[in-house]
């Protein structure tokens, strides 16, 4: 995967991350809207290259693991979109960019063959895009439970330093966590029961498939988590240690087929 | 020196000196005439708040030497020299260009990022204007002060956080709460503190009040003044379950809210944050009650605590309006030194002119008046032409303004130019 689209959009990111990281620091507007203006121009280029790799392949660009990868990365930053824009929460760029960076780059190392012709379907690309944009979603609760222990911690500690005046208020993060996680978890649903069903028309023991457990149990974990929310009200350090085992076992479910086999490796 | 300053201010002088030289509103008219009339000024403003006196003026003669203004502070406030000596300071241009700055965006503030004392400068200023005292060189000073002023204030966060008690308590409800539009504040103990501490909060939006206090009729009659609601003192603690923020203040000598106490509120109210403030003297509630998770609890010292961090950041805030600053002081003397350059520069192009014409006058007879109006045209060109390299320069100074001076001091010595001001 080295088409210049691609290429351009993963320098727009890194100069926005790189600008986002200054803002932090220094605190200067203009390199919050230097790196505003990146990032929309990398995800703009992202969007390209992604319907340029469709018109070229023919189908939905998602044939491959490469294809994935840089799918999850553009989901993340448009998840990112999508939180500036409700929140405005300013310091989130600087959390999410990483992964995406990491996403891009990672798709330079990774090996990997088409899937065979007979797995492509819609319920396959459906199957994809859910969990992809699941995952993104939990990405961003993730860091927006991360960013309440910050400001958590800065506020008990009554000797407010650098967190206390870039974050926003416990409030928002918040709702950013709770708004992204109910969405996060509605995908995973539906992109899990697309897979299901696919599954029992194409392959018998799927049940046993490393990558289906891995994702089973993640969603358990988010099930969990969104219970304590509504119910009990769990937030803050409570929840961290659930969001945080939630976090690893979506990274676990996305490696997992590549070590442990199964049905998901190509 | 076309501006200069004299003063004293918060930092030179004590409040004994600043209240013996403060100038009360309805004198400084009077001032000001005195200040044209007779110290030779051409225009003036007189700044004077309770942290500084200030006088900035253009004199008539284009050098008036500061001690003039001195003499002027002395004769009006009848004091005898040199009593002021040790707290004023006399500013030349390009300083008291870079003070004004500095004051308009309050960087020279007691406390830094305040913004009372734009409007105090924008007062004096219409004062001075309405006095006729304020000309070409004071207007365009002045509205150049308020455009900075105001850079540094949208460009900068050095006003943004609180430095008084009742604006931390809101700050930090709002870090804990967000929008504290539908709100609901408990106030315990209707005391003068507790009311005062609330009356921030509740003018930040704050929908419901309930208060509670031992003497029920007190609780009453400041419930009704915030437009809420009374409760009984008795049942306390359920109290609490209601309450996003609550202010407590009361003249117990123990706490009256202790750690297994809160455990039990905060499980009642699902884990939604609770933001106490314990104002009382003694303290009212159990410091330990801090530890409970989304309970935070300040009291007046970590409240100063959030006050000294927010004046650090204020500080490192003005690191970067001092950047500003230098900017504008550096753009405004550019712009003063090339209004200046118009009129050296007709007065060049037409030394040049007059130089190539004259070989032309001493050969005259020599030329046809068709040849002769010729030969005029193309010297005069010739003339332009080469006057323009030089004047691209005048007009767009590259390099540092002392170099720029250098040169046009340079062109007026090897062309004997005298410029009109």
């Amino acid at each position: 995967m080295s088409g210049l689209l691609f290429n351009l959009a993963t320098l727009a990111y890194a100069i926005g991350l790189a600008s986002s990281a200054i803002y932090f620091v220094y605190r200067k507007k203009a390199f919050f809207d230097g790196a505003l203006v990146a990032i929309c121009v990398g995800f703009g280029i992202h969007t390209a290259f992604l319907v340029q790799r469709g018109i070229a392949t023919g189908t939905c660009p998602l044939i491959d693991l490469r294809d994935s990868l840089a799918f999850f990365a553009w989901t993340v930053s448009l998840c990112f979109f999508i939180s500036y824009i409700r929140y405005r929460v300013q310091a989130l760029g600087l959390f999410l960019l990483p992964l995406v960076a990491l996403l891009m780059l990672g798709t330079f190392f990774v090996r990997s063959s088409p899937i065979p012709e007979v797995l492509r379907s819609s319920w396959m690309y459906f199957h994809v895009l859910c969990l992809a944009l699941a995952y993104g979603m939990f990405f961003v609760t993730f860091v927006a439970g991360l960013l309440y222990l910050f400001q958590e911690r800065e506020i008990k500690s009554k000797k407010p330093r650098t967190f206390y005046y870039r974050l926003p208020s416990l409030d928002l993060l918040d709702d950013l966590f709770y708004k992204f996680l109910i969405s996060g978890f509605g995908f995973m649903t539906l992109g899990l029961l697309a897979g299901m069903i696919w599954a029992e028309q194409k392959w018998t023991n799927w049940h046993t498939d490393a990558k289906v457990i891995a994702a089973l149990i993640t969603w358990c974990i988010y099930l969990a988590l969104l219970y304590l929310r509504t119910s009990a009200g769990w937030r803050g350090r409570r929840a961290a240690v659930i969001n945080v085992a939630g976090f690893l076992s979506v990274i676990f479910t996305l490696v997992s087929a590549s070590f442990l086999g199964g049905l998901h490796k190509f | 020196m076309k501006l200069v300053l004299v003063g004293l201010n918060h930092r030179t002088a004590p409040v004994e000196v600043r209240e013996r030289l403060a100038f009360p509103e309805d004198r400084l008219p009077d001032a000001l005439s005195a200040l044209r009339q007779e110290f030779g000024c051409e225009e003036a403003l007189i700044l004077s708040t309770c942290n500084r006196v200030e006088v900035i003026a253009h004199p008539e003669d284009g050098c008036l030497r500061t001690d003039r203004l001195i003499q002027f502070l002395y004769d009006f406030h009848h004091l005898q020299p040199p009593c002021l000596e040790p707290y004023l300071y006399s500013l030349s241009e390009r300083e008291t260009v870079r003070h004004v700055f500095r004051v308009a965006s309050s960087l020279d503030s007691m406390v830094v990022g305040e913004p009372q004392i734009l409007g105090q400068l924008k007062r004096a200023y219409t004062l001075a204007s309405g006095a006729g005292s304020s000309g070409l060189l004071l207007n365009s000073l002045m509205h150049r002060a308020f455009h900075v002023a105001k850079r540094v204030r949208t460009e900068t966060k050095i006003s943004n956080s609180a430095v008084s008690v009742s604006y931390v308590a809101v700050e930090l409800a709002r870090k804990i709460l967000g929008d504290l539009s539908n709100r609901t504040i408990l106030i315990v103990g209707a005391g003068k503190m507790s009311e005062l501490a609330a009356k921030h909060l509740i003018k930040s939006g704050i929908s419901n009040v309930f208060v509670t206090n031992r003497t029920p009729a007190k609780a009453e009659e400041m419930a009704a003044r915030f437009h809420g609601v009374a409760l009984p003192f008795e049942n306390l603690l359920s109290h609490f379950a209601l309450a996003d923020i609550a202010i407590v203040s009361t003249a117990a000598e123990g706490y009256v809210l202790r750690r297994p106490d809160m455990q039990r509120v905060v499980r009642e109210r699902r884990h939604r944050p609770l933001f106490l403030i314990d104002i009382s003297v003694p303290r009212n509630i159990d410091p330990a009650i801090n530890d409970v998770e989304e309970v935070f609890l300040y009291d007046i010292d970590d409240m100063q605590s959030v006050i000294q961090a927010n004046l650090e950041e204020r500080r490192k805030e003005a690191e970067s309006a001092e950047a500003i600053i230098a900017e504008e002081v550096e753009a405004y003397a550019r712009r003063a030194a090339t209004r200046n350059a118009g009129s050296l520069i007709s007065a060049l192009r037409g030394r040049l002119e007059e130089i190539c014409l004259s070989e032309l006058e001493k050969n005259r007879n020599g030329f046809s008046a068709e040849e002769y109006a010729r030969a005029q045209k193309m010297l005069r060109t010739t003339a332009h032409r080469l006057a323009h390299p030089i004047i691209l320069q005048l007009k767009n100074p590259d390099g540092n303004l002392n170099r720029y001076q250098h040169e046009v001091d340079f062109i007026k010595k090897v062309f004997d130019l005298e410029e009109e001001e």
